[in-house]
């Protein structure tokens, strides 16, 4: 087939003047006539009738160079990565607010840039490959900007004062992207309702001739990677519900789930959850492990499935058929061996955290209580430890969420995420029913310190031997009848926290210092 | 022995200089001539980064940036462009709404075109004094909310608000037409003498008018037999 040699021919080449991307050969599909290229996991795909009905109006080695530039660049250049794909499109939304359009602007956008950045940096054919296709729409006014803003005859023209608009925008300075692409969206936002109302009437929707950008460009372990880089990113937890409810469908449909990747459509996503669980990532905190009878090295115990993001040195290859694919591939579980004497090892962890009605929702606005019940709940997970929670906010009337001791990170993130409102009354009984559930497990709680019964709290803490490690925000009459009442006890750390904002740094810091040097808790 | 990177030199090389580059240059270039005429105004009429809205200051202040900009060329989109500059940029020292929305309705008042669009609605502050006296045969229109004295001293252009204004507005004007899209705040059309001041909401409060006509929702309020004109 013609277009399979071309390829063949012009590949090395291509990825010489791209520099060298890591990029499988590019494939042949059957595909429409009206869409060049199609990109899935990194395997660009050049629709062959899209080739054949170019093939008469200009040169066929020169269609399939300009359409490989195009895609390359969007690897190379824009988005470059999905953090950069899902940032353009939250700014673009902002403008439209409707989701379609702000999916459009972003496309849009990013064609824009790749294909000035190719034309600028590369020499290239796409100017004439777009002066051969055919322009309506929002495409005409497209290339009537690339005439202005390339120096090229394409054939177009029109659209004054909108081009005039659109060709003032920095399309190569990358720092000035988000800025750039609300702009871009507010002077084509006229356009983008007309394409959308036009399009809801004769429900046929008219393609990009350059492709599509969805999640499908995307691996899961880069989806995964992007969201946690957004999370941390985004000024407001709002924007990153939005943009992950947006997506919702797509990442689902990717197989992508909060719990981790790889599940299949059965978990659906929560976006709060994601949240924070993305943000707790950014945060890692090592742990010294306390001295622990009947603990000893790791060894192989049990097998669960493989997920993208677990490390590939725990495949078992015998029992994963030798293939690489999350939900297929087997994983040994490790668990430490038993062995008589002072091994080190790592306590298990009681996250006790108030969701009182002073306390900040945390699916309204970033919680720092939350995020540092989180951060410290990883520390012990990672350590294959379990981590338990008492979630409270009157629990004396059932507003709790009592989890025991396990490892499975959803379930324990769910239950620190749970919001009550309400009064604060703790019920020294549940915790220690949860205390009993394991070996002196370390405790941490996070509260503003105004419960309804802090004495009862208080002499709780005082007769147990466990590590305390206490967080609360503010100072108040309640969190200084806290610190003297557990003053003199060894075991018990209490962090006073001015500054909500100070809460992660300070929760991290001091359960770092806490958990690596135990001596210098207080 | 062989250069290791030898494949990469001067692969796909090109670089060329476009148009795009031009126009970003020259973008920048009158942004920042803009901007030095905004910084003289500051320095003349805002010396301790105080500026007190009377008659005679921005009369004053009027007449320095009139002379600030003299020679100098630009569109519309650059009146755009430093609108954003002074909500956004760490380019502009500090900003003070009154002698900015004078700096603005200068350059508005002298640009070559006849009409000016200006799209604000994502500026975080809301501009003082724009459409300061808009001459007859300008229309300037603005996407977003406008503080307060806005279309003061009309002088006969037209200017349409796609938002809600504050107070003062159209107040000294002479003739020519506001309208704004939604609300206004108090003492509206405050010593208008002429035109007209079309409201599509809500109005807090009409000032001491003298001349023109007010309307709210459609309903001419002023003159009406309860509204009459203010003489001094």
């Amino acid at each position: 087939m013609e277009i399979e040699d071309i390829i063949q021919k012009l590949w090395s080449g291509v990825r010489k003047k791209h520099l060298y991307p890591q990029l499988p050969l590019p494939t042949v599909i059957e595909g429409g006539e009206d869409v060049a290229l199609e990109i899935k996991s990194k395997q660009l795909a050049i629709s062959s009738a899209f080739y054949e009905k170019l093939k008469g109006k200009m040169d066929g080695e020169e269609i399939v160079e300009a359409v490989l530039d195009h895609g390359i660049t969007h690897y190379m250049y824009c988005p470059w990565d999905f953090h950069t794909h899902i940032t353009l499109y939250n700014e673009a939304k902002k403008v439209v607010r409707q989701k379609d359009q702000a999916q459009r602007a972003t496309s849009y956008f990013m064609d824009v840039v790749t294909d000035t950045y190719c034309v600028k940096e590369k020499d290239t054919k796409i100017a004439t490959l777009y002066k051969n296709l055919p322009k309506t729409g929002v495409h005409e006014v497209l290339a009537a900007l690339y005439e202005k803003i390339w120096g090229e005859d394409l054939g177009t023209g029109g659209h004054e004062e909108l081009v005039n608009r659109l060709s003032r925008i920095p399309y190569l300075e990358r720092k000035r992207w988000r800025e750039s692409i609300r702009k871009f969206t507010e002077v084509i936002q006229g356009i983008l309702e007309k394409e959308v109302a036009n399009e809801q009437q004769s429900s046929q929707r008219e393609p990009n001739p350059m492709g599509e950008h969805s999640l499908e460009n995307y691996s899961l372990e880069e989806i995964d990677r992007g969201l946690r880089e957004f999370a941390s990113a985004v000024e407001e937890l709002q924007e990153f519900k939005e943009t992950v409810e947006d997506l919702k469908e797509e990442l689902e449909g990717k197989g992508y789930s909060a719990g981790g990747m790889g599940r299949g459509k059965g978990n659906a996503i929560d976006a709060n959850l994601l949240y924070y669980m993305k943000l707790a990532e950014s945060y890692t905190l090592p742990i010294r492990k306390l001295p622990i009878e009947k603990r000893g090295y790791l060894h192989p115990h049990a097998h669960k499935p493989w997920e993208i993001g677990k490390p590939f040195a725990d495949i078992d290859l015998w029992t994963s058929f030798g293939k690489i694919i999350p939900g297929i591939t087997q994983i040994w579980t490790k668990r430490e061996g038993e062995t008589h004497g002072e091994f080190e090892g790592t306590p298990d962890c009681l996250i006790i955290i108030d969701s009182s009605g002073s306390m900040i929702n945390p699916r309204e606005k970033l919680s720092y209580a939350v995020l540092g019940a989180i951060c410290a709940c990883n520390a012990y997970l990672k350590h294959e430890s379990r981590a338990a929670v008492y979630n409270f906010s009157d629990a004396l009337r059932g507003n709790k969420v009592v989890l025991e001791f396990n490892h499975d990170k959803e379930r324990i993130y769910q239950a620190i995420c749970r919001y009550f409102g309400g009064g604060t009354a703790l019920d020294p009984d549940d915790i220690t029913y949860l205390l009993s559930c394991a070996k002196k497990p370390d405790i941490f709680i996070i509260t503003d310190m105004q419960i309804t019964n802090l004495e009862k709290l208080i002499d709780f803490f005082k007769k147990i031997e466990n590590r305390v490690t206490a967080v609360h925000l503010g100072t108040n009459v309640h969190t200084a009848r806290f610190k003297e009442g557990t003053e003199k006890r060894k075991n018990i750390s209490l962090f006073n926290v001015k500054n909500k904002e100070d809460i992660p740094k300070i929760v991290l810091g001091k359960v770092k210092e806490y958990l690596t040097s135990p001596s210098e808790g207080r | 022995m062989k250069n290791p990177f030898e494949a990469f030199h001067q692969a796909g090389a090109r670089k060329r200089e476009i148009p795009l580059d031009k126009i970003l240059k020259s973008k920048e270039e009158t942004l920042s001539k803009i901007l030095a005429g905004y910084e003289d105004l500051l320095k003349n009429e805002a010396k301790d980064l105080v500026w007190l809205m009377q008659y005679s200051t921005v009369i004053k202040a009027y007449s320095i940036a009139e002379k600030g900009m003299e020679g100098l060329e630009y569109t519309a989109e650059d009146i755009e462009e430093f609108c954003f500059a002074l909500d956004h940029s760490d380019q502009i020292p500090y900003l003070i709404t009154g002698p900015a929305g004078v700096y603005i309705s200068v350059l508005c008042n002298h640009a070559k075109e006849e009409e000016i669009c200006l799209h604000l609605q994502d500026l975080n502050v809301k501009i003082n004094l724009l459409g300061y006296r808009l001459p007859a045969n300008k229309k300037l229109i603005v996407e977003g909310n406008v503080g307060d004295f806005t279309g003061i001293g009309l002088d006969g252009g037209e200017l349409i608000i796609e938002g809600s204004g504050k107070n003062y507005t159209g107040a000294g004007m002479k003739r020519g037409k506001i309208v704004i899209r939604h609300n206004l705040g108090f003492n509206t059309g405050h010593g208008m003498t002429g035109g007209e001041l079309i409201v599509g909401g809500r109005i807090k409060g009409l000032g001491k008018i003298v001349g023109g006509k007010v309307y709210e929702r459609d309903q001419l309020i002023f003159p009406t037999d309860g509204i009459k004109p203010f003489y001094t």
